[in-house]
């Protein structure tokens, strides 16, 4: 396999050399050798903030005696920040020290930043501490890679190896994958952990090489898939369906992006139009040895909660279309849990990149969002929701809103017989509204007043809907000025996101109801 | 119009609808209240009602038996909602349960089943909140204690979830409210106790303890935020400035 020991001599060598370096340093200019653990856990959330995900879902898993901790399927968010993001595990790297140079990353090579690397005790305290006193609800450990994939990959393993024996932690745990690091140890870490993510950061091999000359696309699809591949042999084992469960409402739906291919993990793209990475995805493969066989026989199964993805808009020029493309084939093909997008944040002065200073593209991340929640829970396809001619969303009006409007021979829809699929596609009704409608209209006939007793955005739907044959109000089915009402309700919920401000304008009789 | 007014206990609150109930005066003549009864009316008869507990074993069994235990458990979870009417809403509906059968919380057609289910829902969240944002302290090695100030008496709630989280360790949830304290002995059966002035008065000043994870956990907590999106607006929704009395991150 690999040379286990001698990168740990040499780690240590170089480590010690570093600490006399510093020793040297402290007794010239009296700074401290050793960070404390209080500067340490400040460098090492501070530079894991980018990353998205801080989820603590998907496995529900009771607590045991001598144990501490367990784990709730729907998640459970321990603080929110003063950004609005919750904080749900512990966010850090292990290490910022990196030899990759990655254009956008904060802890380049390149970039002169304070750097430091947390011991695994450390970690492990860390969590134990935190998690008794409830600010957290598990563990969410990247790194930057150190010396190489593998010897960063093998410390991750050994820190959560001690945190769920020594340390005898049972709650929820996130690790990052690191590109390139050998199966065995990738294995190990999804045996010990509770989910598993690979980083795509970019969605193509073009913006991959201009921005991040030393990743690979291969090197993050290959483990990708490999990782999925094992999912699915530990959840046959354990008598489930190869595919992870998706939110109940896609059991109502014939057609959805999980629908026909369902069965097959690791097939080529999956939908019609495959993303760009289609090509790249190999045969079915799955991990065969841990790298300790301990890890196997602790009882746990592979990443129980799945693996999710992370990638980063608005440093390149991808078009949302491709962005979407790609994430139906990651769920289709990997059986993704989630695909998290992270509006760039210009840290960092580089011709290549927008510079620092500009506007985070909150608003567009959140049309991504949006097209995200349509894939996974309404029964859209990525190309319904853009095509070539329009390959952005448009930034007034939602994604859902955008479909029905070019899709105005499909309406009104008839609230008392329309299908599941139907409804679902309606502005306004949600899983949630679609099941409340189908429950109810078993018993009695559905009209507005119980609509909006059933809480359904009425706001919107109000122009696509008939109960019984009748609109809520006589408005014409018709582009413009469906258009014109939603944007002056889309404006409202919006303006805080794209940091705009909500512009009321003189009504018109000739612009607004052509009245000609 | 006959009014029953009791405790807000359990024991207390299931006596009263025994007692209502068998009145016989007539279920659209009677009316059930929490005590303390703020203002009194003119023309009405109030009677105050005492735990009794075979009457209140009585009223468990036949909702059991009868009706459901899931209804039986839905209306236990409700009674320790803050809101005055919880007791003459659970009266009402059981009135429908025992003529409907336990299907009874999906009829929405009555309006008072429409607003026990409201509260029934709002109470579930102020529990998620507080699961989510107790905070606790280390007393001493080993020994945690956390202080809550929600608006229902829900401590109790937060026993089964608390002890599945950390079966293993000593810790107390104290109520300072409602004067209750949770108490979990490491790896026994938590259990509930009212808290005496001089026990509550020692247990105040736990979180003046000096404990250097609270200090850490406010570092993290300061990091982790990313100043280029700063959301207050949103901050504050999801993390209820009432909730956060008691949260280390935002004491100073």
């Amino acid at each position: 396999m690999f040379a286990k020991g001698s990168f740990m001599i040499e780690y240590d060598k170089k480590e010690n050399l570093l600490n006399i370096n510093q020793q040297n340093h402290t007794i010239a200019t009296g700074i401290q050798p050793e960070k404390s653990l209080a500067k340490k856990l400040e460098i090492l959330s501070d530079a894991a903030k980018y990353d998205v995900a801080c989820t603590s879902s998907g496995v529900d898993r009771a607590g045991k005696k001598g144990y501490l901790g367990n784990s709730c399927a729907a998640g459970v968010c321990h603080s929110f920040a003063a950004d609005g993001r919750c904080i749900s595990l512990l966010k850090i790297l292990m290490t910022n020290h990196c030899i990759y140079d990655c254009k956008y990353c904060k802890n380049r090579k390149s970039n002169d930043v304070e750097r430091a690397t947390f011991s695994p005790q450390e970690i492990c305290t860390l969590t134990i501490e935190f998690y008794k006193r409830n600010y957290i609800e598990g563990l969410f450990l990247s790194s930057g890679i150190l010396k190489n994939p593998d010897y960063t990959m093998e410390k991750i393993v050994e820190t959560l190896r001690l945190l769920r024996g020594e340390y005898r932690f049972n709650g929820y745990i996130h690790v990052k994958a690191i590109p390139g690091a050998s199966k065995e140890l990738l294995y190990s870490a999804g045996l010990l952990a509770d989910r598993i993510s690979v980083n795509m950061e970019l969605p193509t091999q073009d913006s991959l090489k201009k921005l991040a000359p030393n990743k690979q696309m291969t090197n993050i699809i290959r483990p990708m898939n490999q990782i999925s591949g094992t999912i699915a042999m530990h959840r046959l084992s354990a008598d489930k369906a190869a595919r992870m469960e998706r939110a109940g409402i896609n059991d109502r739906l014939i057609h959805s992006i999980w629908g026909d291919a369902r069965q097959e993990i690791g097939a080529q793209g999956g939908s019609g139009q495959p993303g760009r990475s289609g090509h790249l995805m190999g045969e079915i493969e799955s991990f065969l040895f841990p790298a300790d066989k301990k890890d196997l026989h602790m009882g746990r199964s592979f990443a129980p909660a799945g693996q999710s993805t992370q990638m980063i808009i608005g440093a390149t020029d991808e078009t949302d279309l491709e962005l979407i493309r790609t994430t139906q084939s990651l769920y289709r093909s990997f059986d993704l849990k989630r695909v998290f997008y992270s509006g760039y944040i210009p840290v960092n002065e580089d011709a290549m990149l927008p510079a620092i200073g500009t506007p985070v593209p909150l608003l567009r991340e959140h049309r991504l969002y949006q097209a995200d929640w349509l894939l996974r829970y309404y029964g859209f396809f990525a190309d319904e929701l853009l095509s070539e001619e329009h390959p952005f969303f448009d930034d007034a009006i939602d994604p859902k809103c955008n479909w029905a409007l070019n899709h105005l021979e499909e309406f009104p829809v008839e609230i008392n017989t329309a299908s599941c699929e139907k409804l679902l596609r309606v502005p306004g009704i949600g899983p949630t509204g679609a099941k409340k409608i189908l429950n109810a209209r078993r018993y009695r006939s559905v009209d507005f007043e119980m609509l909006k007793k059933m809480r359904i955005t009425l706001k919107r739907a109000q122009y696509f809907i008939t109960c019984n044959g009748k609109m809520l109000y006589h408005t014409p089915i018709e582009h413009r000025f469906i258009r014109n009402r939603l944007i002056d309700v889309e404006d409202v919920s919006t303006a805080q996101i794209g940091e705009k401000t909500v512009q009321f304008q003189q009504m018109n009789l000739f612009t607004d109801y052509h009245v000609s | 119009m006959y009014i029953f007014t009791c405790e807000h206990k359990w024991d207390a609150m299931l006596t009263c609808i025994y007692d209502a109930w068998a009145s016989k005066k007539g279920h659209a003549n009677i009316k059930l209240m929490l005590e303390p009864v703020e203002q009194y009316s003119l023309f009405d008869t109030y009677t105050h009602v005492d735990a009794d507990e075979k009457k209140a074993e009585s009223v468990m069994r036949s909702v059991k038996n009868k009706i459901s235990f899931q209804l039986y458990r839905q209306l236990a979870y409700a009674s320790m909602a803050y809101e005055k009417d919880i007791l003459d809403l659970m009266y009402r509906v059981l009135i429908v349960g025992f003529s409907c059968g336990p299907d009874v919380l999906n009829m929405v057609m009555y309006r008072e089943i429409l607003q026990f289910n409201q509260i029934y829902k709002r109470l579930c969240k102020e529990v998620n909140h507080f699961q989510e944002f107790t905070r606790f302290h280390e007393v001493q090695k080993g020994v945690f204690v956390a202080h809550i100030e929600p608006k229902s008496q829900l401590v109790v709630a937060l026993g089964p979830i608390f002890a599945d989280r950390m079966p293993s360790e000593h810790f107390m949830i104290v109520d300072d409210v409602h004067r209750e304290a949770l108490i979990h002995p490491r790896n026994e059966m938590y259990y509930l106790k009212t808290l005496s002035d001089e026990e509550y008065e020692q247990l105040l000043h736990t979180e003046e303890i000096n404990d250097s994870y609270t200090d850490l956990w406010k570092l993290f907590f300061h990091t982790i935020a990313i100043k280029e999106r700063a959301n207050a607006k949103c901050q504050d929704n999801l993390f209820p400035l009432w909730t956060r009395k008691h949260a280390v991150e935002f004491m100073e």
